[in-house]
């Protein structure tokens, strides 16, 4: 019975957790991923012994520390979530830096360096604790205190210093002796009688009360523990307060100087009332509190000097702090008698009794009032309690939370009957005028109480409900909304009641609870939410055990689970909803609350959810529906798109539900449902819903709505209703402009069911004349001047039914092929052009292949090779307009199509298609997966491999099928990856040697060449450099050359082609790829070139194609004769081009060139020759450097180029 | 400053741990629990589910959660909220035919990553039974000298006449306060 049914296989676990991981946004994976790692212990305990010894060594050498200090800060940082594993180490570690700090002889930079080390061990172990394990001996005192007033307080480096040596003087300064006898001979060496130590160790602390870094924290918690001294506190408390209060009223609240004075004194006044609260507490009766007789005049000031509202966050948590522990001076040191409290839980205690007790017996919740909770409480009290209410509303979290604690700490030394007037004006806060703050805040002071037993069971009937309230709180503001700390909060309460009351106590309350607990584990928009209760509603089945199903749902609701808002809308929530505890609250919450939430995703994940849950019960849904429908018209946008939403997904599941029950939804709903369903989308047009803003919201959920009312076979006879949703539908497919919400995809889906349900004859058929009106309307609106009514009409027309267009194909496929063309009205419409492409292919496999050519209801093999022709035609569409080349959207569309098609063919006609066919396609598809852009080489290369070892049915009449199959090994149809340059080209470039291959590679080959990524440019331009090394006969090199110059030849004055040509001529002509072809002096091929590229650069005031030009001229200087002189020539007309970039670079160039080829110049003027080139500024003015290059001209024997007398411009020709 | 965050200052102001009651079905640990509570032993059926108990001791708070044998374990006693500090492994130290199961389900169990750094006691519950095997006996069994992630201990004691089960709690709220607690 063990471990069968227990084993879980481990790999579906992981399964699991990648599908959770995958569902989850954003925020959820944030959540999750922030879990981080766990460790066992702290590991690094002998470097950090080892870098502390280093330290005398290095201090003086910048780097060295400034590496030390990163490897320590690394290291303690590693520990920051789980710090107590420091501490077995924490006092050697402390011990030995302080030991440094210690010697006599020390240089500052080396202790302030040590100090630093400290101070980052204390910020991640905090300072409590690491106090605790620092030395307090009499002997440190002296230097100590030395040290710290030798110490510049302004120095911003080395605060760090001061911080230790006050956390250092707050223990030393505990030292059990009289502070007197440290001054018996304290004599200056001028005879001078010093202040005596105790003066000195408190005002250097006050000194440092106003200083601005962090060692004021520090000064402050000295002075505190300094002050709870007796001798001290005798002598020098007074005085301290008398400071405190006058400086507190001096200083300026609105400078920085002020207010860090003020956080100083509250900071010292709040910790000495603390420890001084504790060791009240520790003594119990008789000890009076230090603080008792001032606590009434600091509670005063206070007020008086409005502390609770300054602006500044810090100083209103200090004060609240400070407010609340004077509040426990001024009540007994006990816990209150009335508290409520579960049975003995004494482990050791239950151990000892012999044989069973009664289980956990109660205390009686309602003890006689003894005597002890009759003493007087000072007035002064309520002043506190008022402040800390008022704190709960702050806008800060960190003074709320301030707050909450301090009602919870007094309110447990209050008497029954003051108490119950606190948890009343904690109540109060939840109400509808107050902000978000005050629930938050109310809810953590209601946790506070409920934890400590100060809630009684007898208030519970009047809390539940409002922490019920809490856990749905959602304040809209703006365009979101606030609210996710409250009920965050608010589940805190709901845990803090799991361990305070007995089952028995709660037991009234347990649906309640268990029910909005479910709700927010569910139907929470926030990640942290959703946690949040499901941990709560855990912990309420762990100790309370009567929560219904409990096991259950915290079985699949759990922390991992409710990761992902989609899984827990659309399975958990179907899950919980099968008891039935919870199926009505859940459909109710989110037919009233959800449906109206101010987040989209949310709304229509509710609808889908209300889908979901239909079937759970049927017939309640049916009353839930009448009430959603009106609310599809009303106030409120939202609530009208989500109420849009779900009327259909529930109409729809309820039609689902009828039918399963051999019912249909016309007998299911009653008449005034359905009459009310068909009128929805005509009121919101009738209240100009559509229009503007609204309407981008709105249409997507009536296009929903029209879909799901068809799908649900509503009968609709009335004509008008029909014809409305046509209008409705046509307006957001062919007359919407302009929008930035897809409201494409779900009026073309819509669309489809709609014709579906609606156009449809009792025999099958379409009815005539819709067919002919939709179709005439549709292919027209292919031809319409704007872009987005082409794409919904394109796309609503692939999407139609079979026998929406069975007869109608001629005009359709037609008209598609029309719209794919390019003419100057369309050229930039590429994304209409994909989609037309794409609805080719559906149309094709919606209607399937003839038999005959003759048949009108398929797709005759005339009109699939026309198709096939659009597709060839597409995957050229090279159109770019300002986001780039969007014509490779185009040209992917059209290879997955052209893919697509193939298997049509293959599969019902393979006859339709001719060799030459498949040749073609393999072809674009060989050069589309040698271009420059990732994406689109992954697609090109994906289908290239898929149809070169598909096996059934196989594609027919690939060219070279042996040799590719070679190249690209059948592994590569899963692991080549096309996107990474460096894989994919080595590969690539092999089909070079393929005569069918070889013109469409290197086309391809040449955009890549000659891209602009720079790891593109690299491994393809590697990769052909490769190749024609390992290909480098004459023979082979001169196929290459050949079809480099068509290409060039090809794409004249094609940008998109002869600009990339030009750096790949420069790259192959400079690395001597075609040396073995030029061996020949006779090849044609750089004449051929050079005629091209003065073809090219021919009255182009391209820059950038005349600087690459330059390359190339320059690289053509290598072959002798008649080419050296033309490209010399048109070199010097460069060096006086109208653009001053020109002129420099080609000079720069051609003095480079000129080096590599030392016989170019006439051996006695290379000196000369090289001056000038070097030593002339080419962007100086034309006219200047015109003689100059004449010169060079001279010199190097060269016509010098004279000016077309003709264009009278600056472009110049040599004769 | 959410619920997860207050419950981990919480828990290190409050001195709370976290203690794991696991075992196969009908090893004790209810009773085990019971018994700690004070509550009466007599009455004891399967545990479905979970039972979650605070108990103070050593001035520590002990949020003690039994979880029952019979179904599979993982998803009851997952909390992410709060870490398990500590692992109370109890075995029927009569029922040697499973033995080997109890072996196999707690090494499978020392792999979760929440329950990584927990110290681990093992009860070698029922000895008050004839035929019940010594502590040693079940140590060697479960191969527990092979386990070097957690700290361990086993003990032999008994639920029913309370044995030992004081000895096994307060070694484990040493170990653990050692670890994760600074003392004052």
């Amino acid at each position: 019975m063990a471990g069968t049914n227990r084993s879980i296989n481990p790999s579906d676990i992981a399964k699991d957790f990648k599908e959770t991981l995958l569902e989850m946004d954003a925020d959820e994976l944030r959540e999750y991923t922030r879990k981080g790692s766990i460790m066992d212990e702290f590991l690094e305990a002998q470097e950090v012994k080892e870098l502390t010894e280093s330290l005398p060594q290095i201090y003086n050498d910048q780097i060295l520390v400034e590496l030390a200090l990163q490897r320590f800060t690394s290291i303690v940082d590693k520990y920051q979530e789980q710090p107590h594993l420091m501490d077995p180490y924490l006092e050697e570690m402390t011990l030995r830096l302080l030991n440094i700090t210690r010697r006599s002889d020390i240089e500052p930079q080396l202790y302030h360096l040590a100090f630093k080390c400290l101070y980052l061990i204390t910020k991640a172990r905090g300072l409590k604790t690491v106090v605790r394990v620092l030395p307090h001996e009499v002997a440190d005192l002296e230097p100590v205190l030395h040290l710290l007033y030798q110490q510049d307080a302004s120095d911003t480096d080395t605060w760090e210093t001061r911080y230790i040596l006050f956390l250092w003087m707050s223990i030393i300064c505990m030292i059990p002796f009289d502070m007197s006898r440290l001054d018996s001979n304290a004599r200056t060496e001028t005879g001078e009688v010093r202040e005596p130590t105790m003066l000195r160790i408190l005002n250097i602390g006050k000194r440092y009360l106003s200083v601005c870094d962090k060692s004021r924290d520090a000064a402050a918690w000295m002075v505190a523990k300094f002050l709870t001294r007796q001798d001290v506190k005798n002598e020098q408390l007074p005085d301290f307060i008398d400071w405190s209060l006058k400086t507190m009223m001096e200083v300026e609240y609105d400078t920085m100087r002020g207010i860090t004075t003020l956080s100083g004194i509250l900071m010292a006044m709040k910790w000495f009332a603390s420890i001084s609260n504790t060791q009240a507490q520790l003594f119990k009766h008789g000890k009076r509190e230090d603080l008792e007789e001032y606590a009434p005049i600091i509670l005063e000031k206070l007020i008086e000097y409005k502390l609770f509202d300054i602006k500044n966050t810090q100083i209103r948590k200090f004060t609240m702090k400070l407010t609340q522990r004077l509040g426990l001076t001024f009540l007994k040191a006990k816990v209150a008698s009335w508290r409520y409290q579960r049975g003995s839980r004494s482990l050791a205690e239950n151990l000892k009794s012999t044989g069973p007790t009664p289980a956990g017996v109660n205390v009686p919740t309602t003890a006689p009032v003894d005597e002890d909770d009759d003493y007087d409480v000072p007035e002064e009290v309520e002043d506190v309690i008022e402040q800390l209410l008022v704190g709960l509303k702050d806008k800060d979290t960190v003074v709320r939370w301030s707050a909450a604690k301090g009602i919870g700490r007094v309110t447990n030394r209050l008497p029954q009957e003051l108490a119950d007037q606190v948890v009343e004006s904690v109540l109060e806060l939840f109400s509808t005028v107050e902000r978000d703050e005050a629930w938050h805040g109310g809810c953590l002071a209601l946790a506070e109480l409920g934890r400590r037993g100060l809630l009684l069971p007898e208030r519970l009937p009047q809390v539940v409900p409002v922490v019920i309230r809490a856990l749905l709180y959602d304040e809209k503001r703006g365009a979101c909304s606030v609210g996710s700390h409250v009920r965050d909060a608010a589940c805190y309460v709901c845990w803090s009641f799991a361990r305070a009351y007995d089952p028995e106590v709660i037991k009234t309350h347990v649906n309640q609870i268990a029910t909005a607990l479910v709700i927010a584990t569910v139907f929470d928009r926030e990640v942290s939410c959703r946690k949040a209760a499901s941990a709560a509603f855990q912990e309420n089945v762990g100790r309370q055990g009567s929560f219904p199903h409990g096991i259950d749902i915290v079985t699949t609701a759990d922390y991992f689970a409710v990761g992902s808002k989609a899984k827990t809308y659309l399975n958990i929530s179907v899950y919980i909803a099968q008891f039935k505890e919870y199926t009505r609250p859940l459909i109710d919450h989110l037919a009233t609350v959800k449906i109206a939430h101010w987040d989209m995703v949310i709304r229509e994940l509710a609808a889908q959810a209300l889908h979901k849950l239909t079937f759970k019960d049927p017939e309640y849904m049916k009353t839930v529906l009448n009430r959603i429908i009106p609310l599809c018209s009303g106030i409120d946008l939202n609530t009208r798109h989500g109420a849009t939403c779900a009327t259909g997904e529930v109409v729809h599941a309820l039609s689902l539900y009828a039918e399963e029950q051999n019912s249909c939804i016309g007998d299911f709903l009653d008449d005034a449902t359905i009459k009310a369903l068909k009128e929805i989308t005509v009121n919101m047009e009738a209240g100009e819903m559509f229009k503007g803003l609204t309407g981008e919201i709105l249409r997507p959920a009536a296009c929903d709505l029209i879909e799901k009312l068809s799908l649900s076979k509503l009968p609709c006879p009335e004509k008008h209703v029909i014809d409305h949703w046509q209008s409705l539908l046509d307006d957001n497919l062919i007359q919407l402009l302009r929008t930035d919400i897809d409201i494409h995809s779900k009026a073309v889906s819509a669309f489809s069911a709609f014709c579906h349900q609606y156009y449809r004859q009792a025999d099958g058929q379409a009815i005539p004349e819709k067919q002919d009106d939709i179709l005439n309307r549709y292919t027209t609106a292919l031809k319409h001047s704007q872009e987005l009514p082409r794409m919904g009409a394109t796309k609503a027309i692939g999407n139609l039914p079979k026998f929406f267009i069975s007869g109608k194909l001629d005009q359709i496929i037609d008209s598609l092929i029309g719209a794919s063309l390019k003419t100057p009205a369309s050229e930039k419409f590429a994304e209409a052009r994909r989609d037309t492409f794409s609805a080719m292919t559906s149309v094709c496999k919606t209607a399937g292949l003839s038999n005959e050519d003759s048949t009108y209801e398929c797709i005759s093999k005339e009109q699939i090779n026309s198709v096939f022709a659009a597709l060839v035609e597409g995957m050229m569409d090279y159109t770019t307009d300002s986001r780039g080349d969007v014509g490779a959207w185009v040209r992917e569309a059209c290879m997955v199509a052209a893919s697509e098609i193939v298997q049509l063919v293959l599969t019902q006609q393979p006859t339709y298609f001719d060799q030459e066919v498949y040749k073609r396609l393999m072809q674009i598809l060989a050069q589309q997966a040698a271009e420059k852009i990732d994406r689109t080489r992954t697609c090109a290369g994906g289908i290239f491999l898929k149809l070169l070892y598909q096996k059934d049915p196989l594609v027919p009449h690939i060219p070279h099928r042996q040799e590719l199959m070679k190249i690209f090994t059948k592994r590569d149809t899963q692991y080549l990856i096309w996107s990474a340059s460096a894989d994919c080209f080595p590969k690539i470039v092999q089909l070079l040697s393929l005569p069918t291959y070889r013109y469409n590679v290197l086309l391809g080959l040449t955009v890549s060449v000659g891209g602009l990524t720079e790891s593109l440019v690299k491994h393809s331009g590697q990769s052909l450099m490769t190749y024609l090394r390992t290909h480098n006969t004459k023979d082979e090199l001169q196929i290459i050359a050949d079809i480099m110059l068509t290409i060039f030849k090809d794409y004249q004055k094609i940008d998109r082609v002869s600009l990339p040509m030009l750096k790949m001529c420069d790259l192959l002509l400079s690395s001597g790829s075609f040396d073995n072809l030029f061996e020949d002096k006779e090849s044609s091929f750089p004449a051929t070139l050079l005629d091209l590229l003065k073809i090219e650069i021919r009255k182009s005031g391209d820059a950038q194609k005349l600087l690459s030009s330059i390359d190339v001229f320059c690289a053509l200087l290598q072959f002798e004769g008649d080419i050296r002189k033309r490209c010399l020539t048109q070199l010097f007309i460069f060096v006086c081009h109208k653009y001053p970039k020109v002129r420099k670079t080609a000079a720069n160039k051609l003095y480079e060139t000129l080096l590599v080829y030392d016989d170019i110049i006439p051996e006695e003027h290379i000196d000369a020759v090289q001056e000038i080139l070097t030593e002339t500024d080419w962007q100086d003015k034309i006219e200047v450097v015109r003689p100059i290059r004449n010169k060079l001209c001279e010199l190097l024997g060269i016509p010098k180029p004279v000016m077309k007398t003709k264009s009278g411009t600056d472009s110049e020709k040599n004769d | 400053m959410g619920l997860l965050t207050i419950l981990k200052k919480m828990k290190q102001k409050e001195k709370e741990m976290r203690l794991l009651m696991l075992g196969l079905d009908n090893a004790g640990k209810t009773t085990i629990l019971k018994k700690f509570n004070g509550e009466d032993i007599n009455t004891i059926s399967p545990t479905l589910g979970f039972n979650i108990k605070t108990l103070e001791h050593k001035g520590f708070k002990l949020n003690v959660w039994d979880v029952g044998g019979q179904k599979s374990l993982r998803s009851y006693w997952r909390n992410y909220f709060e870490s398990t500090d500590g692992l109370i492994w109890v075995v029927d130290s009569a029922d040697k035919r499973r033995l080997l199961d109890c072996r196999e389900e707690l090494r499978g169990l020392l792999k979760e990553e929440r329950l990584a750094g927990a110290t681990l006691l093992v009860f070698a519950n029922k000895q008050d039974l004839p035929g019940a095997l010594p502590a040693e006996e079940i140590r060697r069994n479960l191969g527990l000298d092979d386990i070097k992630t957690h700290h361990w201990m086993i003990i032999g004691c008994s639920a029913v006449t309370g044995e030992n089960l004081l000895y096994g709690i307060d070694w484990l709220i040493d170990d653990i306060a050692s670890r994760i607690f600074t003392m004052d």
